[in-house]
């Protein structure tokens, strides 16, 4: 296994598992990976405040490779069409062939992204990238493999492959980009939702969507009330995450709105963008970081480290 | 318990209305005194019409009992899996189980694996009871109630009904009989099979996608059915888009009773009427209509958002 020394960091390690009972969640509250995901998705959130995703310029030819290699795993959907006639569980086994397409081809597809100078970085990125569109055992998808992308993306932004001036580009154009495909492989695998709590959860599947894209309208004149406004939706669905989010489950779902999605029911009555964004920040933490059954599966390597902070 | 206040409960209920919680905690106490008394295998007479899954879908419940017709005036047995994922899985659960206590035996209710403390705080049933009672009071007398139900019911000595499917630690009925069932459902054995594992295409056994129980094939089905003098296995957690499948030359038979699942699986559900002479015959239904489904309630904003 070739490892390579970086000035500060150590040498890169296959990530481990490193929450294995309930009474390791202290450990994983204080550690340097917990605080510095968390500040990472509340950046991330500030800086697209106000901003849609056709106010997006160019850019960084590291974006465009992430980007790449998500329109790459969108390729592999057609060669792998969900098994016909398949009548029992909730998963299309078929998704089973895409995933071990994303395995084989990670390496390759990560060293791409990475470059020559951080090539031996591939080892401690791999399971991250693998494990962020859905578990292939159970054929399910939920928020825990939505944070598993979002930690690879750290990664990227610690190795410096990513950088600050990136984080607008990061939220409206490569995490939208890794929704469309998350959404693709929910609707064609019918992917099981992961312990979400059925209508109690924000979503069957995603979280950030919603947090990320109630910051977009922070500062506009459109009201929590009018996200639920199919009109609203059909003419500005493209350029706001959350209104993405509410689009595809009212594409998915039949039945009351304020029956199968009734957090979103309840967040729509909330006045101001600003208390929707600051509640999902701290539902975020409370509902997925907070978790032992989401954050179990979590791995931890010299990139996001379960170490304590100093 | 009066009787007339348990028939005011029920309608209460039939209203998707909920009751008091010094009312389920007497529910609860009554239901757990009934189910005390029944084996872990439990005997019905048919007949009975048998239901699968139904996870807090209150109204497709309502479909269910239009299709099938009211209890008493059918005898039915559902394999478990209450709650969990619907919106209304408290209205589902204490309608049930107040059927249970008024008619008890009219109605026979088994556990499945949605039945458990830990299943319950990750699917959403734990969730319904802060905004509905404000505390978690009512869903911990519910999962004491939990811990009583039977595993498996036996219909006229021939149908074997079970919530998931066989151990491979079971050859018998007699030794489901000695399981000490009175406990939260375990992470493996007997009990953790019983209500987790899933019949498949093929020989013996197999690992479980779920994590817990395991697969079976059509040759563990018809030795355990030879074994025991048994014709039939009816069980239920598995989304089936027609309602019901046959597997195994009809040996074995799912029965899933949530249309729609989860709002989204746009499925027909079915429940399975046994005569009788234990002839055999499917209902199948859809979600109730939209305008059957009650009106939204205001929008209180949930606490993170204050």
């Amino acid at each position: 296994m070739s490892e390579s020394i970086r000035p500060g960091l150590g040498s890169f390690t296959a990530p481990q598992r490193k929450i294995l009972e309930p009474t390791d969640m202290a450990k994983w509250q204080q550690s340097a990976a917990f605080l510095e995901i968390a500040s990472f998705i509340e950046q991330l959130s500030k800086s697209v405040e106000g901003m849609v995703i056709s106010d997006v310029g160019n850019v960084s030819p590291s974006v465009q490779r992430i980007c790449g290699l998500l329109d790459e795993a969108a390729s592999w959907v057609a060669a792998f069409p969900p098994q016909e006639s398949e009548a029992t569980r909730f998963g299309n086994k078929s998704f089973r062939r895409w995933a071990a397409e994303l395995e084989r081809r990670a390496p390759r597809l990560i060293r791409d992204v990475l470059g020559d100078k951080w090539d031996s970085a591939e080892i401690e990125l791999e399971p991250y990238l693998i494990a962020a569109f859905g578990n292939a055992t159970r054929i399910d998808y939920g928020s825990g493999h939505e944070l598993t992308f979002v930690m690879w993306l750290l990664c990227l932004c610690k190795l410096g492959i990513l950088e600050p001036a990136d984080s607008q580009a990061i939220v409206l154009v490569v995490f939208a980009r890794y929704l469309e495909l998350c959404q693709q492989l929910q609707r064609t695998y019918r992917l099981e939702p992961a312990g979400s709590h059925g209508v109690w959860g924000l979503d069957d599947y995603q979280f950030l969507p919603f947090y990320f894209g109630s910051a977009q309208f922070i500062g506009t004149q459109t009201t929590p009330a009018a996200s639920l406004d199919s009109r609203l939706i059909a003419e500005q669905g493209d350029n706001y995450l959350y209104l993405r989010g509410i689009r595809f489950i009212m594409a998915m779902k039949r039945g009351p709105f304020f029956e199968h999605s009734r957090q979103l029911y309840d967040i729509s009555g909330v006045p101001r963008w600003e208390k929707v964004n600051q509640g999902l920040g701290k539902m975020y933490k409370a509902e997925v970081l907070g978790r032992f059954p989401v954050v179990q599966h979590l791995v931890f390597g010299s990139l996001l480290s379960i170490a304590q902070v100093k | 318990m009066v009787q007339s206040d348990l028939d005011r409960q029920i309608e209460q209920l039939r209203r998707c209305e909920i009751i008091t919680e010094s009312e389920v905690k007497e529910l609860c106490n009554k239901a757990r005194e009934i189910f005390i008394e029944e084996s872990n295998v439990q005997r019905v007479d048919a007949p009975v019409t048998i239901c699968g899954d139904i996870h807090g879908q209150f109204y497709d419940l309502q479909e269910l009992f239009t299709v099938g017709g009211e209890c008493p005036d059918t005898n039915y047995l559902f394999m478990g899996d209450f709650v969990d994922r619907g919106f209304y899985s408290v209205e589902t659960f204490l309608l049930l189980l107040a059927l249970k206590v008024r008619y008890p035996d009219r109605i026979s209710l088994l556990r499945g694996n949605h039945e458990s403390r830990q299943i319950t705080q990750v699917y959403g049933f734990y969730d319904q009871f802060m905004p509905k009672y404000g505390s978690a009071n009512v869903w911990r007398n519910c999962c004491e109630v939990f811990d009583y139900m039977s595993l498996v019911a036996i219909i006229d000595d021939k149908i074997l009904c079970v919530h998931g499917g066989l151990s491979p630690v079971i050859n018998t009925v007699d030794q489901i009989r000695t399981i000490d069932r009175k406990q939260e459902v375990p992470h493996e054995g007997a009990m953790c099979d019983l209500l987790w594992s899933d019949p498949e295409d093929i020989s013996g056994w197999g690992l479980s996608p779920r994590g817990a129980g395991y697969l079976f094939g059509g040759d563990v089905v018809r030795s355990f059915l030879h074994t025991n003098n048994l014709d039939l296995i009816a069980r239920a957690p598995q989304l089936v888009m027609e309602g019901f499948k046959h597997m195994f030359d009809k040996t074995c038979v799912t029965v899933w009773s949530a249309p729609n699942y989860c709002y989204r699986c746009g499925n027909v559900a079915a429940i399975l009427e046994f005569d009788e002479n234990l002839a055999s015959n499917f209902k199948i239904f859809e979600a109730a209509p939209q305008e059957a489904r009650g009106t939204p309630a205001k929008k209180p904003a949930p606490d993170y958002f204050l």
